[in-house]
């Protein structure tokens, strides 16, 4: 089917199958590789996106679900040369380690803030909580994520 | 490759579902999809609710509290009249899945889905939520026990779906509770879980219960003669430990990977007992007004 | 990311982050190519049996498969194993658990590759199967290597010394007690994954996540008969491993499938559920521990007989054991030791290298087995540790003399200063109703490096480049423990360069040189002394160099500075950028090997083990754990955690920290629910929805203590961190429960309806 939608900003307007599970037609159609599969039953959350503004799990959704709708994924969190503060944060507070929940845990965590701009630091766990990470045991991650809520100037 | 439609009006929808009474519905999909991968779904034409605006919304109708069929979790768990007069719920919906499944996940998917553990259902069946029903030719209610057959079974024909569940404010209730046993915190799928509404005074003394426990049965276990036995009485560990052993005898748990029925068994009765100690209520009786929810 | 000249010392961010967090990072998994063809395997979903017949016809018939392979059209020796050839690639007379693959399928799409893997026909005999050690050690339990002299032992062997086990009657107190651990999953979140191609002149490429290209190639050859020329093995950066990586996964069907492929690139990824299925475990075990003490607490002799359950391959099961048997005694002095290990084929998943390596089962025994005493003697835990912590000069329970670095003592006295462990008693009476709250320590070491029998090698490349860039061709897999980063640390300090000038090549066997697996502690330690001496040439040759070119008649005053060389005579300069265009590619690289030291003891004992025995260099840590058990549910929180950590110098602090608290998580786990369930060799826990890793609200905020010591054979005094943190939190957490309700489980994990179980019963005991 057709499917017309906003992607990173962008305008798409493709042809796929319709029950194409996104993370496939991210992955494999469009080569955004940055959302990854940890484990296709949504209990990972390494394929997190951004739908609407929303977070979501691409595994989880098929592409007749795009339709209309604005998708962010981790390539287009950042604009052009400048990082977003989470990813800056991210590097800064040691928040990555083999890196592939990162794009998940990163998309979870905008989300997140954008529900909830000032977290506690266990607010930030229960808002991570459907993000594994297998190497930091979480504590950078929610360093980073609580420092990115300074303004730039205490970084 | 299956079709796949979502409708964007109820009239677009009956005529879907009357070309194709067997066209599987689905809402958020967080556990269509998962079967699907695991190759378990064999229709051919997929029909999703999300983009029928009519079936989201939550609001006051009448006095009762009604959340539309697609409203997500996340929606439910972020609405003022919600907060304001049915915490028990939000107690359940904060401990649903994760943020991201709760962003994609409905209540009326939860609730078809039918699961014995589903982590809403507890909460509705105390909350005596009445599930509402429609297809092209009418509309229909059904109290939630009626709904929910057993395991993955709910009474609905062909051509009907859920739009909602109405529940009546609980303004004679002070003490809303939850509580789920999971094997961790993080996104757990629940091996017990309890849900309770009571009326206690300010000397302990309780007026009113309702009762209710997830994944101990092939449905949510509810039981008139454990709340009667409650009724009345001081809320103290003594009365709580004599309810809890009936309770034990009461549900009606199976053993799988997660725990065994001993253990759920256990704790449904053990759960009981965290209510001794919470006679501050949860919210005042008083308050009556949703403009002054929280 | 910031431009900075890397110091030895100080926190330095990865130089991979940025790439990882903008999604930009190509992991083995992201590269697709075209024309893409899809591999998979179908399993044998028997335990054990005989195969009577594969029919693979109808899957070869389906439109969009490529070929179908079987034992038969596999050229070599058809064996993998990395010390015993004892694993087919794909099996062709006998299957030995439920995940044996017995058919390779080549296909145009998933959805075929996944019909043709359902369409091939396996007609299998069962054969009985033996799941538990007890079951597998019979007399007349069905083997399963009828090859192996050892029946279905692997291996037996034996660790003696002093007067070993006889010591234990002359002892004043004697603890005894059995324990049993079950087996981990690793759970990386990049699964099992690589692609493969044949380049037109017959050589096949193949990237794949792998914690060990050079033996890769090793095994690829002699499993496919083919010419180690015949082939280059890249291993980009791991989505983690923690020594699941480590060995055969999908390297022989990638390469098997690019020779039937055409040239088209080949896919091969395995899904969650196959993880679960074939990949490797951490080994389930079997301990039964007796200790002796003088009254005093000192110890004195020591006991074990080690069950390790090793599956249906030996892979690196008796290697694991060895080095369990090693660290059965704690970081302790005991004079009289006799540690017996049987390490036993099942008809299970194959168990392997998982961080702590053995280690973390041994430690939940002996770690409780000191509680225990300190219990029977009423002497401070933490106390009656110190009092035998090892020391530099002691010998350890092998028998082995502790020449290096030995920080267990430093861990212990950090430890006890902790406000965690000076403030435990207030904490624990605060808690609410229906909760208890205990505190428990545990003092644990791990072993860096091969040990004996294995040279524990690497050889470090470095370029200027024509460019004028400084080129790090690091031969040892970075998982995500930041090996990578201290190789840019170790380069920018040596040659005084700003980090954007450095670049890192990641294993690829073409291009960087063979420097061992991803593991056992050794990365950095043993690459790291490598870059040291390559870099340190590298400098010296630069300024040579530059000395022909600023016409200096000594190199005296010449000084290597971001971006040039200065004479700081004269203050003329010239740029790398000019230096690296004169020089001749040949002249612009440097390489150094580097051998890590091995133990000079001779040592009597030991001598069933192949190789991997004795150690020389141990990092120590001694962790605190605060937990909170619920009497109601059984359910443990940890609430907070501690930890004081020993491994030389640091050159990281910040990886350093990660290593330590991503660890203990890992433990958190392992210590309170994960457990690969199995009935006869099926698995019950298949996936992420029925086993549980902790997520962010399950691990409390860790504080990581840093003891530093001086390793003189370290790069700048530094030994491996990665895996000593594992050990730690379930023996941790065991005695802080039993120090909550008086309640001691010897069987992890300590899951919540065991610990309800156990009070119930302590409460039906204590009421009787």
């Amino acid at each position: 089917m057709n499917i017309r939608f906003t992607l990173n900003g962008k305008a798409m307007d493709l042809d796929a199958a319709a029950d194409r599970r996104v993370v496939d037609l991210l992955r494999e159609d469009l080569g955004l590789t940055g959302a990854k599969e940890g484990c296709g039953a949504g209990e990972c959350g390494t394929c997190s996106i951004l739908v609407d503004g929303e977070h979501r799990l691409s595994c989880l959704m098929i592409a007749a679900q795009l339709s209309g709708r604005d998708v962010v994924t981790i390539e287009g969190l950042s604009e052009k040369d400048r990082l977003h503060p989470l990813q800056e944060s991210f590097i800064r507070h040691g928040a990555v380690q083999c890196g592939f929940c990162t794009p998940g845990m990163i998309i979870g965590a905008a989300a997140l803030l954008k529900r909830n701009p000032q977290p506690s630091r266990e607010e930030i766990r229960e808002g991570l909580a459907g993000n594994l990470c297998r190497c930091t045991g979480y504590q950078k991650i929610v360093d980073a994520v609580e420092a990115a809520l300074l303004p730039e100037e205490k970084l | 490759m299956r079709q796949v439609r979502l409708p964007q009006t109820l009239a677009d929808l009956w005529s879907l579902l009357n070309k194709d009474p067997t066209a599987l519905i689905f809402s958020g999909g967080t556990d269509l999809f998962v079967k699907m991968r695991a190759d378990k779904v064999a229709a051919s034409t997929m029909i999703g609710l999300e983009r029928l605006a009519a079936l989201r919304d939550i609001r006051e109708d009448n006095g009762d509290i009604r959340i539309g069929a697609c409203a997500t979790h996340e929606n439910i768990l972020r609405h003022p009249l919600i907060a304001a007069h049915l915490p028990v719920l939000v107690q359940a919906l904060r401990t649903l899945g994760s943020p991201p499944i709760r962003t994609m996940g409905t209540i009326g998917g939860n609730i078809c889905t039918a699961s014995p553990a589903g982590d809403t259902l507890p909460p509705l069946y105390v909350l005596r939520a009445e599930v509402e029903i429609a297809s092209s030719k009418g509309s229909r209610s059904v109290p939630i026990p009626d709904f929910i057959a057993g395991p993955g079974q709910i009474r609905l024909a062909a051509g009907e779906i859920v739009t909602g569940v109405r529940v009546k404010k609980p303004a004679e209730f002070n003490l809303h509770h939850f509580e789920k046993v999971g094997q961790r915190k993080s996104m757990s799928c629940a091996v017990a879980g309890m849900a309770a509404l009571l009326r206690v005074t300010p000397s302990g003394a309780i007026e009113a219960c309702r009762l209710a426990w997830g994944s101990v049965g092939p449905t949510v276990m509810t039981d008139a003669g454990i709340e009667n036995f409650l009724t009345g009485k001081i809320l103290s560990p003594d009365t709580l430990s004599a309810a809890a052993r009936q309770v034990t005898r009461m549900v009606m748990p199976i053993d799988d990977v997660r725990a065994t029925a001993d253990y759920r068994r256990t704790v449904s009765g053990n759960l009981l007992l965290r209510l001794s100690g919470m006679e501050n209520p949860t919210i005042e009786l008083k308050r009556q007004s949703p403009s002054e929810g929280m | 990311m910031d431009i900075q000249i890397p110091e030895i010392g100080k926190s330095f961010a990865r130089p991979d982050a940025a790439a990882k967090v903008t999604g930009a990072e190509k992991y083995a998994v992201d590269y697709y190519g075209d024309h893409l063809l899809w591999a998979g395997v179908r399993r044998a979903e028997v335990a054990h049996g005989r195969i009577r017949n594969l029919d693979t016809s109808a899957a070869a018939r389906l439109p969009g498969v490529m070929a179908v392979l079987t034992g038969r059209d596999v050229p070599g020796a058809n064996r993998q194993g990395i010390v015993h050839k004892d694993q087919p690639v794909l099996a062709t007379d006998k299957v030995r658990y439920s995940g044996d693959a017995v058919a390779l399928v080549l296909a145009e799409n998933r959805e075929t590759l996944k019909q043709a893997i359902d369409l091939i026909e396996v007609d299998i005999e069962t054969l009985p199967g033996v799941f538990t050690v007890d079951e597998a050690l019979k007399p007349d339990a069905p083997v399963l290597h009828e090859e192996h002299p050892g029946g279905n032992v692997l291996l037996k062997a034996e660790i003696k010394a002093g007067k070993g086990e006889s010591a234990l009657k002359d002892c004043h107190i004697l603890i005894e007690e059995t324990f049993d651990v079950p087996m981990q999953a690793h759970a990386f979140l990049e699964t099992e994954n690589g692609i493969a191609w044949q380049e037109a002149d017959g050589r096949v490429v193949l990237i794949a996540s792998t914690q060990a290209p050079f033996r890769d190639k090793w095994e690829i050859s002699h499993a496919l008969g083919l010419g180690m020329d015949r082939m280059r093995v890249i291993s980009p950066y791991l989505g983690g491993a923690f020594g699941g990586k480590d060995g055969a996964t999908v390297q022989c069907f990638l390469v098997l499938a690019a020779l039937h492929a055409g040239g088209r690139p080949v896919k091969m990824w395995w899904n969650r559920e196959e993880n679960f299925a074939a990949g490797y475990k951490r080994h389930a075990a079997h301990m039964r521990y007796r200790l002796g003490a003088n009254s005093d607490g000192t110890l004195q002799a020591l006991h074990c007989r080690l069950y390790y359950n090793t599956g249906a391959y030996a892979h690196l099961g008796g290697e694991v054991m060895a080095l369990g048997m090693e660290h059965a005694g704690g970081p302790y002095r005991i004079p009289h030791t006799l540690i017996e290990g049987w390490c036993v084929y099942t008809n299970n998943p194959i168990a392997g290298a998982m961080r702590g390596f053995g280690v973390a089962q041994v430690s939940f025994a002996i770690e409780q087995m000191m509680d225990l005493l300190a219990a029977k003697l009423n002497i401070n835990p933490l106390a009656l540790r110190k009092k035998n912590a090892l020391r530099r000069g002691d010998q350890n329970t092998s028998g082995v003399t502790m020449t290096q670095s030995t920080g267990i003592g430093d861990c212990l006295a950090a430890l006890a200063e902790n406000p965690l462990w000076l403030k435990r008693n207030d904490w624990k009476q605060a808690a609410g109703p229906f909760k208890k709250r205990g505190v428990g320590v545990s003092a644990v070491f791990n072993a860096m490096g091969y040990g004996r029998g294995l040279p524990d090698s690497a050889i470090a490349k470095i370029e200027l480049t024509e460019g004028g860039r400084i080129r790090v061709y690091n031969g040892v897999t970075d998982m995500g423990q930041g090996n990578a980063t201290a190789f840019v640390q170790i380069a920018g300090q040596i040659l005084c360069q700003e980090n954007t000038r450095i670049e890192l090549v990641q294993p690829d066997t073409d291009r960087t040189l063979p420097s061992g697996s991803s593991s056992a502690g050794r990365t950095t330690y043993t690459y790291g002394n490598a870059l040291i001496k390559a870099s340190e040439s590298l400098r010296r040759k630069i300024i040579g160099r530059a000395a022909l070119m600023l016409l200096a008649d000594t190199l005296d005053h010449l000084e290597l500075l971001p971006g040039r060389v200065r004479d700081l005579q004269s203050g003329r300069e010239i740029p790398l950028e000019m230096i690296g265009s004169m020089m001749a590619a040949e002249d612009r690289i440097c390489i150094s090997q580097f051998l890590m030291p091995v133990v000079r003891d001779k040592l009597d004992t030991g001598k069933g083990f192949i190789i991997g025995f004795p150690h020389l260099i141990f990092s120590y840590a001694a962790h605190l754990a605060c937990i909170e058990v619920d009497e109601l549910t059984g359910a443990v929180e940890v609430k907070n955690y501690a930890a004081a950590t020993e491994a030389g110098r640091v050159l990281n602090p910040q990886t350093f920290t990660q290593q330590v608290q991503g660890a203990i998580a890992q433990g958190i786990g392992y210590a309170l629910y994960e457990e690969i369930k199995m009935e006869q060799g099926r698995l019950l826990t298949p996936d992420f929805t029925t086993y549980h890793i902790p997520g962010a609200m399950d691990v409390p905020e860790i504080s990581s203590q840093i003891v530093e010591t001086w390793e003189p054979s370290g790069p700048y005094g530094m030994k491996g961190v990665g895996e000593v943190g594992s050990n730690g939190p379930l023996p941790a957490i065991a005695n802080a429960l039993a120090d909550a309700c008086g309640i001691r489980l010897t069987c992890s994990p300590l899951k919540q309806e065991r610990v309800l179980e156990a009070l119930s019963q302590s409460r039906r005991e204590g009421g009787s």
